[in-house]
This record gives structure tokens, C-alpha cells and sequence, in this order.
């Protein structure tokens, strides 16, 4: 009995830790391996396993690479845009805000606390047909009738800005709050300009930051088909909505799958173009000073 | 050219700040403010009543599917929390917080790869979707930030304090309820603040993975406005907002909302 209790003793925190890390394993791990094989195999085969790439080669047709294509383009408008978006905000609540910097804050996480279905309905009053905004352009005279701004790409682009916005200012947010603001005193002592006060001591500072929040921005934006699919109409497509056809409407999984795979990997590849960049822009600016 | 250099960056900020907070706000207050108009979207304003807060209490839809986020949200806040503070406090007994880092991955796997991946895994197991796949796969990103809040905490946590409850006496368990429990209390309350709210309004694993038996409200949303405007929608986005709002404020208000912020 003595012994039973001390072994249960011994194993106590592997046993607690166990339920965690099982979970990790069956639900977020088996899962993972699941896409892979239905992306690898061949639908249909009852006895044995057969393996093929043709769900990845068929990637490269022409209607697959231009949906590709949409994606990323959208995934890198929208970082670009969230970029410059929460720089400057970032920026000013972390060094500027002082007394006001809890209360702007919270009024910046607020929004995307809710469910961005609400957030993307909330711009149907603004955008719609009769809508606030084109009620005002025919008011004023500036567009003959009424016209529905919820269509096409700008739509989505300010849909897709508007939700991820608070995920760049963050972690940006984060790296800059940390600073020591001495550093920017001294920059200022020593007769640096704003512009160089940026360039050689907020920028680099923050580089961390921006990577997060590009990887923050850019990965679920690209698999993102709600937004989209709300706000855009149907004028496009791309991977997230060809995922979700395939998965809920024609039950094509195999080809959906290897969607998926790809929805991970491009991102990590456009971030690493991004890691390039920088390292290559740290090397330039290394050689002016 | 410094002094005018330096204006730009004095005057243009907070100037780009405002403009954003207008961008975030507008729309919002729209919303909200048509949720208690007398009348339909075509109709424009009619006047203030709350027809359509009655209305939607008394639709069966839009109850159930707040009954069926509750219940998830309850479920996955709960599950991921006794997991992930188990697993924290455990590993720090085995003296090796590194494993801890595998956690990250949930929060940094984009959730449509998790939402098929349940889907799929369900599926293959032959088990129907329904709350047992929306509630896995919410805890799964429920762990993503329970365990990193709950360790950030922990590793702040007096050495001293422990080993001074073991020297008088303590039991491990009397350890970990008397001290290291309410120690971790500001983490606890703030990453299942995070998760249920999480949970509540996510769309992309509860629109893959409820199957065809049970509608969460984020699912009951999108399929409403895919076709209209209806102002039924806006009066439950603004209860929703309201919760969000009281879940931020509450964070807010025990100061820890930093530590949310650190980790999002």
C-alpha cells in the first residue's frame, strides 16, 4: 500500500500533465496527419492503400493557380494594409498614449472580441444599397443612383483590414511598449532627426513585433472565406471558399485536403520571402552607417 | 528641416489614430443604433422601440443556437483550463517547461487546418459531428492560451513561497489548493475569460465541424445574413457586443488585461 502511494507520488506530474498533452496529440496532431493522408491518397481504393500526388499536381492547373493567386493577394493586401494601419497606432499608444494608454487599449480589442459574422455585418448598414454611405453619395450628387459598395475586391479588402487590424497593432504594440523610452531621449540628445530616431531605433526595435503580426495576419487570411464570401459577393474565388465547397458541397476531400496543405505552407513561404527582405534591408542599412 | 520633420510625426499620429478609431467605431454604433429602430432596413429610421430585442427572444432558432454555444463554450472553457493548469503546475515538478512550448502551435495553426482536421478525424472514426467534435476542437485552441497565460504566471510565482508551505508542513496538494491556486488566480480568470469568449464567437471549427444536428449562434448568423439585412441580427450582435464588452472590461478592470495582450 506504502509503495502504491509513493509510485503515485512519484508519478503524480506526469500524470497530470498527461490529459494535456494526450489531448494535443488526438486532436490537434492526429488530426494534421488525417489532412495529409486524405491528400495523399487515391479516393475510392477499399483494399490496401494507394498512394498518389496527383491531388497536389492538379494544383498547378490554370483555374487552381489563379485561386491560389487570389489568396495570396488578398493575405498580402491585407498584411500591407494592416501594416500601415497599426504602425503609427501602435506606435502611439505605446510611446505617446501615457495616462489614456488602458482605455485606448481596451477600445481596440473590444470589436474583435466579438465574432468578425458580427463585425462583417456591421459594415451591411454602411455599404449596402440604400446604405448609409451610398445614400450620402446620392444626396450630395456625386453618384446618380443607388449603388451597393458590397461587391468585389475593395469590399472584402476593407472587410479583411477591418477584422485583422487589432492582430498587427498587438504584437507591434507589445515590442514597442517594452522599449526603453531613454533610448528615444538620448536619440533626441544626441541631435537625431524624428526620421532617424525611426530608422535606426524604433524600426529595427519593433521588426520582431511586425513578424508576429504578419504571421498573425497572413496565415488565417489567406485560408479565409468568410469575409470574403460576405462582402464580395461571388466575383471571386478563393482557397478558404474552394475549401469549404469541397468539404461541404461536393464532398471532394481528397483535392480539399491538399487545398489545405497548401493554405499552410504559402504563408510560411511568403514570411520567409518577408525574413529575406528584412535581413537584406538590415544589410543595407548596416552599410550607411 | 528637423523641427519640421518632427511636427509631421507630432501632428500626423494622433491624427491617424483618431481616423482609426473612427474606422473601428463607426460601424458599431450603427449597428447598435438600428437595433432599436421602429421599423425594417428599407423603412429607415422610425423611431426608437425594442421590437426587435422581443422578437428575438421569442424565436426558437436563435435560443437554441445560444443554448448550443453555451454549452460549448461552458465545456471547452472548463476542459481546457483543468488540463492546461494541470499540465503547467506538473511540469514544473518535472522541472522541464519545454514541452510547454508545444502549445504554441494551437494558436498559431490557422483554425480553418483545425476545423478540417477535426472534421476529418471525426469522419474517419465514423463518430457524427456534433458537440463532441465543436468541443475538442474549442479546446484545442482553448489550451493554445491557457497554458502559455497560466506558465507566464506561474514563473512569477516566490520559489520561496512553496518551499516555505513544504517546511511547514504542507502536503503537495495542500501546496498547490492553499498557495499556488490562488496565486495563479488573475491567469485563471483571465484565460477562461479569453477562451469562453473565444469559444462563443468563433465561426470557421463551429461551421465545419457542428454537423447537420446543432447551429451554433456565430453559424445561426452567417446563414441569416448570407441573404438579408434583418434587424433581428442586429439586436443580437448587440447583446453579443454587450458581452464581449463586459468580458474586456472585467479583464480590464483586475488589470490583467496586459496579459492577454502579451499573448494574443
Amino acid at each position: 500500500m506504502r509503495k502504491l502511494r509513493e509510485m503515485l507520488h512519484k508519478e503524480l506530474p506526469l500524470l497530470m500533465s498527461l490529459p494535456a498533452f494526450l489531448w494535443e496529440f488526438y486532436f490537434l496532431i492526429i488530426p494534421i496527419v488525417v489532412i495529409a493522408a486524405y491528400s495523399l491518397l487515391v479516393p475510392g481504393v477499399k483494399d490496401g492503400i494507394a498512394l498518389t500526388t496527383e491531388h497536389y499536381l492538379n494544383l498547378f492547373s490554370t483555374s487552381y493557380a489563379v485561386i491560389i493567386f487570389n489568396s495570396s493577394l488578398l493575405a498580402l493586401v491585407t498584411a500591407v494594409l494592416t501594416l500601415i494601419i497599426a504602425y503609427p497606432v501602435a506606435y502611439y499608444l505605446a510611446v505617446r498614449a501615457k495616462r489614456f494608454k488602458n482605455t485606448l487599449l481596451v477600445f481596440l480589442i473590444l470589436p474583435s472580441w466579438t465574432s468578425f459574422i458580427v463585425q462583417v455585418y456591421s459594415w451591411f448598414y454602411l455599404l449596402q444599397k440604400k446604405g448609409l454611405i451610398s445614400t450620402v453619395l446620392y444626396r450630395i450628387g456625386l453618384s446618380g443612383e443607388y449603388v451597393s459598395l458590397l461587391n468585389g475586391l475593395g469590399a472584402s479588402t476593407l472587410g479583411m483590414v477591418y477584422c485583422y487590424l487589432p492582430f498587427m497593432v498587438l504584437p507591434i504594440f507589445t515590442v514597442l511598449d517594452r522599449m526603453d523610452n531613454r533610448l528615444l531621449e538620448a536619440s533626441a540628445d544626441l541631435g537625431a532627426s524624428w526620421w532617424q530616431t525611426m530608422k535606426h531605433i524604433v524600426v529595427p526595435l519593433s521588426l520582431s513585433g511586425v513578424k508576429i503580426g504578419l504571421l498573425l495576419v497572413m496565415i488565417p487570411a489567406f485560408g479565409e472565406f468568410a469575409i470574403p464570401d460576405l462582402m464580395g459577393g461571388v466575383k471571386r474565388t478563393y482557397v478558404g471558399s474552394v475549401v469549404m465547397e469541397k468539404f461541404m458541397m461536393y464532398r471532394s476531400w481528397h483535392s480539399g485536403a491538399a487545398m489545405v496543405m497548401v493554405s499552410i505552407f504559402i504563408p510560411l513561404l511568403i514570411i520567409a520571402l518577408f525574413s529575406i527582405a528584412r535581413w537584406w534591408w538590415e544589410l543595407s542599412s548596416r552599410g550607411d552607417a | 528641416m528637423n523641427l519640421y520633420r518632427s511636427h509631421i510625426g507630432r501632428v500626423i499620429t494622433p491624427i491617424i489614430v483618431s481616423l482609426t478609431y473612427i474606422f473601428l467605431y463607426l460601424p458599431i454604433v450603427v449597428l447598435v443604433v438600428f437595433s432599436f429602430n421602429d421599423g425594417n432596413f428599407a423603412q429607415g429610421w422610425q423611431g426608437f422601440s425594442l421590437r426587435w430585442y422581443a422578437s428575438m427572444i421569442d424565436s426558437p432558432e436563435i435560443l437554441s443556437a445560444l443554448k448550443a454555444s453555451l454549452i460549448v463554450a461552458t465545456s471547452s472553457t472548463v476542459l481546457s483550463l483543468i488540463f492546461g493548469t494541470a499540465a503547467v503546475v506538473a511540469t514544473r515538478w518535472l522541472r522541464s517547461r519545454v514541452y510547454l512550448s508545444v502549445f504554441y502551435a494551437n494558436v498559431l495553426i490557422p483554425d480553418l487546418v483545425l476545423a478540417i482536421g477535426t472534421l476529418c478525424l471525426f469522419s474517419t472514426l465514423g463518430i457524427p459531428l456534433g458537440y463532441k467534435s465543436l468541443i475538442t476542437g474549442h479546446t484545442v485552441v482553448g489550451l493554445g492560451f491557457v497554458i502559455p497565460m497560466v506558465a507566464a504566471r506561474f514563473n512569477q510565482i516566490d520559489p520561496l513561497l512553496t518551499e516555505a508551505s513544504f517546511d511547514l508542513g504542507a502536503t503537495q496538494w495542500q501546496t498547490v489548493w492553499h498557495v499556488i491556486v490562488p496565486l495563479l488566480m488573475p491567469a485563471l480568470i483571465a484565460s477562461s475569460l479569453l477562451v469562453f469568449t473565444l469559444s462563443l464567437d468563433d465561426f470557421i471549427i463551429s461551421f465545419f465541424c457542428s454537423g447537420t444536428q446543432i447551429e451554433t449562434l456565430s453559424v445561426y448568423v452567417y446563414d441569416q445574413i448570407k441573404n438579408m439585412i434583418d434587424p433581428r441580427i442586429n439586436a443580437l450582435s448587440t447583446c453579443l457586443l454587450l458581452a464581449s464588452s463586459v468580458s474586456v472590461m472585467t479583464l480590464s478592470y483586475f488589470k490583467i488585461l496586459d496579459q492577454v495582450v502579451h499573448h494574443e
